[in-house]
């Protein structure tokens, strides 16, 4: 399948585990795959690649996997990332190159390296949504003052039963623009295991609130970026 | 496709989503038929059907043909296409499945009828072939229940008898040629009828009945249509197409994992089994094919787990050699080997350790039957000590959970066979602590037992099946034998296998039933959640028919039978020998030890265990 790669046993073996970190888009018809069938795809997917991948050990070794922050579904991101394990000296491009022929455009690897972070460094993240509506000027300016106006209120579900919150102190930055029959809102919200605000939620916030939304208007997400503390583009 | 607030409302959209990798997309200005593959039931279930993989491939290969799938949509995405006027659309393309040239289906099970009513009110097609003109894709069915077709035939224009890795491409072909020179759909179908071998056309036939219900006739309209449709193999599978690419869903499906189809048919012959008559002759794939398609479709599809798929895969004739050449790479690339199913008299340790993935603690036999008398009758040629020494290995290697599949309701089943079964189940606990290095865990052995539905071309095509009140009662007796923790006892509902049976053994008179069916919203009736008996039989009496007319009724093997139009191989004196030997309680050497003369070597076919095969 891969004719023009080199083999894999022509990369020389590491003595430790290299870990090396992937960057992939998760687009289109992949919105709509769940983060536990998106391991499982992925899984497939790095054994058609034929990278060298390291194994755990035991009854059931499987390739150890590490996803930044899990994509909900129904939203669309350029900036997903896994971490993944090496046994064998393959550059990034071959590893590149050999994964793009084993994935679809609508999941697409976008770059690899060596990291220099952890992802529980990860504290926000940037998100594009936008929101079909009529007369967006109007819809855009009421999002504006909703979106930055505390309490916003939304029950959040959780196992351990509904509790409502309120979401602004999780909204770190927010920009309204009214387009043609539509509303973008670009906002950093609170991401990761400490604080995180999930999109949808954000959305379920807005429709609460606005009676100008009828709830049943077309609305895509799209994760931009994911930002450390100090809001800088995590890597 | 769907919008986003609709694939958000429903649950698992990823069935519906597409954009799978390997899937094809070909250019629509650019092919000369389209034809839309339709599995009716679930994503999950129709992706997991090796049949479907096979015939995608078989199209998809023809540059100018361009294959799609088509699925049952869940109800719930049902509601949200008929609440916003939505038609069924084709997986790849997301085009009206209507505006097709072909829409397939393959019929693996009779409760998924409901499925293919739905599907075609779905696509904004009428039910019935006769009320659709020629802008409607020409509807095909094919798949095991195709041998008896006539429960369906009102609402379809042809139908494959057998194979359809030849003949497929062939019928579309056809199409094509036809189509240029501006043919008619009805001139199309009388041509392939006349000209393609496995070719059903039902409304090229007139059906006659008898006054007692039965079938008196059934006549071709014109002279140049077979009398009798002769079921269509592929001669040689080992230089047959087998897809080495598949396309991969991204939502977890049952068969999630490479299948590899080793042979086709079955040597055994138990009798109450259809898929060891219709698959006949028995034609093997040699283990240097095999070990390239495994290599190829790992490569193509990353999948961890390859799938030995055949009927009886212990009996393939070279298996050490194939599961030796796999085990060389497999271990290698941590994929897991499994084999679906494992006959007691050649389960060996050996073959255990080779397949047995560490994980499963469970390993699943079937003795079908209770008693070495009843196991006679369906000639399953397998003994107790047979499974002992089964059920000892799997022990000894640290298993602690058997599985037992049985059937109740056979022919000739007494009270006594029934408390066999429980006897069985008893005596494998004793064997397990009889074991020397078994686990330290308590022993499981579940017994799960179906019921017995009869089946067209198996030598109990003539039985009546047992009633449901007899079938529960014998449930119920079952259960109160059972009196060990240790054993766990699962059956399937009898009124389920009621109406297969009816469908089983049904004929045209059946598609009133159906699309009264269609009226009161049946669909996906092989889900419990979705199965209403008592709502069943009111259609059935609505539509005016008697279910036991045609599931409880013992024939006579002079009777003209629905199916009766159909040849499979195997004739119908080799079916009445063998229903007669069942009564004696005489068993029937396996095609390898000896030919039985079942008449499925007039089909011919290329290694073969059969002598005088047609060439």
């Amino acid at each position: 399948m891969l004719p023009e790669l080199k083999k894999i046993n022509e990369y020389a073996p590491l003595d430790e585990p290299r870990t090396v970190r992937l960057r992939f888009c998760k687009k289109g018809a992949l919105q709509y795959i769940s983060h536990l069938d998106l391991q499982r795809t992925f899984v497939r997917i790095l054994a058609r690649a034929e990278l060298p991948l390291w194994y755990t050990q035991g009854f059931n070794p499987h390739p150890k996997l590490v996803f930044a922050l899990p994509l909900q579904l129904g939203t669309e991101s350029v900036c997903e990332m896994v971490d993944i394990k090496l046994v064998r000296d393959m550059p990034c491009e071959d590893l590149l190159k050999r994964l793009s022929l084993a994935t679809t455009a609508e999941l697409d690897f976008t770059d690899a390296y060596v990291p220099n972070s952890k992802f529980a460094d990860i504290a926000a993240a940037e998100y594009e949504f936008l929101i079909e509506c009529d007369n967006a000027e109007k819809m855009a300016e009421s999002i504006s003052v909703v979106l930055t106006t505390s309490p916003l209120t939304v029950t959040k579900k959780s196992k351990s039963g509904d509790k409502e919150i309120d979401i602004i102190p999780l909204i770190r930055k927010v920009e309204v623009e009214a387009e043609e029959g539509a509303c973008r809102i670009l906002a950093t919200v609170a991401a990761g295991s400490n604080e995180n605000l999930s999109p949808e939620l954000l959305v379920e916030a807005l429709r609460k609130r606005l009676i100008l939304l009828r709830g049943n208007e077309e609305y895509s997400i799209l994760r931009r970026k994911l930002l450390k503390a100090d809001l800088t583009e995590f890597r | 496709m769907f919008s986003s607030s609709i694939l958000k409302s429903v649950s698992k959209p990823g069935r519906y989503s597409g954009g799978e990798f390997g899937q094809i997309i070909k250019d629509k200005e650019k092919v000369s038929a389209r034809f839309a593959f339709c599995f009716p039931d679930s994503y999950e279930i129709g992706m997991s059907n090796l049949g479907m993989r096979i015939l995608y491939g078989v199209l998809n290969k023809e540059d100018d043909i361009w294959c799609e799938r088509v699925f049952a949509p869940w109800r719930d995405m049902e509601a949200k296409m008929r609440e916003n006027g939505l038609l069924l659309t084709a997986h790849e393309s997301g085009d009206e499945v209507r505006k097709f040239d072909f829409l397939g289906f393959t019929l693996q099970y009779e409760m998924c009828y409901t499925n293919v009513l739905n599907v075609l009110e779905l696509s904004g097609m009428p039910l019935y072939a006769a009320d659709r003109g020629e802008e409607f894709p020409i509807v095909i069915g094919g798949g095991p229940c195709a041998v008896n077709p006539e429960p369906l035939a009102d609402f379809f224009d042809l139908f494959n008898i057998g194979e359809g890795e030849e003949m497929l491409p062939e019928i579309v072909r056809l199409y094509i040629e036809m189509k240029k020179k501006g043919a008619t759909k009805a001139e199309f179908l009388r041509e392939a009828a006349r000209t393609i071998s496995g070719v059903y056309v039902p409304s090229l036939y007139d059906v006659t009945y008898n006054e007692d219900g039965t079938v008196a006739a059934y006549t071709p309209k014109y002279p140049d249509v077979p009398a009798k449709v002769k079921k269509r193999i592929v001669e040689d599978i080992d230089k047959m197409y087998f897809p080495e690419a598949v396309v991969m869903p991204y939502v977890e499906t049952v068969q999630d994992r490479i299948m590899l189809e080793v042979f086709r048919g079955c040597i055994r012959g138990c009798r109450f089994c259809q898929a060891g008559m219709i698959y006949r002759p028995v034609r093997e794939k040699s283990p240097e094919t095999l070990l390239r398609q495994a290599e190829c479709l790992y490569k193509s599809t990353g999948y961890d787990e390859i799938s030995l798929t055949s009927l009886s895969i212990s009996d393939y004739t070279r298996l050490a050699e194939l599961t030796d050449g796999l085990i060389d790479w497999t271990n290698e690339k941590k994929v897991n080997l499994s084999l679906p199913s494992l006959r007691i008299d050649s389960f060996t340790r050996e073959l255990m350790e080779k397949v047995a993935s560490v994980r499963a603690s469970s390993i699943t036999f079937a003795p079908e039957a209770g008693t070495q008398r009843l196991r006679d009758v369906i000639n399953k040629n397998v003994t107790e000590e047979d499974l002992m020494r089964s059920a000892s290995i799997a022990f000894g290697a640290g298993k602690e959970q058997v599985k037992l599949y049985f059937m109740s309701g056979l022919p000739t089943e007494t009270y006594e066979d029934i408390e066999g079964i429980a006897v069985l189940a008893k005596n494998t606990i004793e064997q397990y602590y009889a074991t020397p290095g078994h686990s330290k865990r308590n022993p499981q052995v579940t017994i799960s037992v179906s019921c017995f539905v009869p089946k067209p071309f198996t030598p109990f095509q003539w039985e009546a099946q047992d009633t449901i009140e007899v079938l529960r009662d014998k449930q119920e007796h079952l259960k109160t034998k059972i009196t060990d923790r240790k054993i766990r006892y699962t059956h399937h509902d009898a009124r389920v296998s009621h109406i297969e049976a009816v469908f089983a053994l049904g004929d045209r008179r059946l598609s009133k039933a159906l699309e009264l069916a269609r009226r009161a919203d049946f669909a996906f009736d092989a889900w419990d959640e979705y199965f209403d008996f008592d709502k069943w039989m009111q259609i059935f009496a609505e539509a005016g028919i008697d279910t036991a007319f045609y599931a409880n009724r013992q024939r006579s093997t002079d009777e003209v039978l629905p199916w009766d139009v159909i040849d499979v191989g195997v004739t119908k004196e080799f079916l009445i020998r063998e229903k007669n030997r069942a009564y004696a309680e005489k068993t029937t050497p396996s095609c390898r030890e000896a030919c039985s003369a079942c008449g499925a070597n007039c089909l011919g076919g290329k290694d073969t265990c059969c002598p005088n095969s047609k060439k």
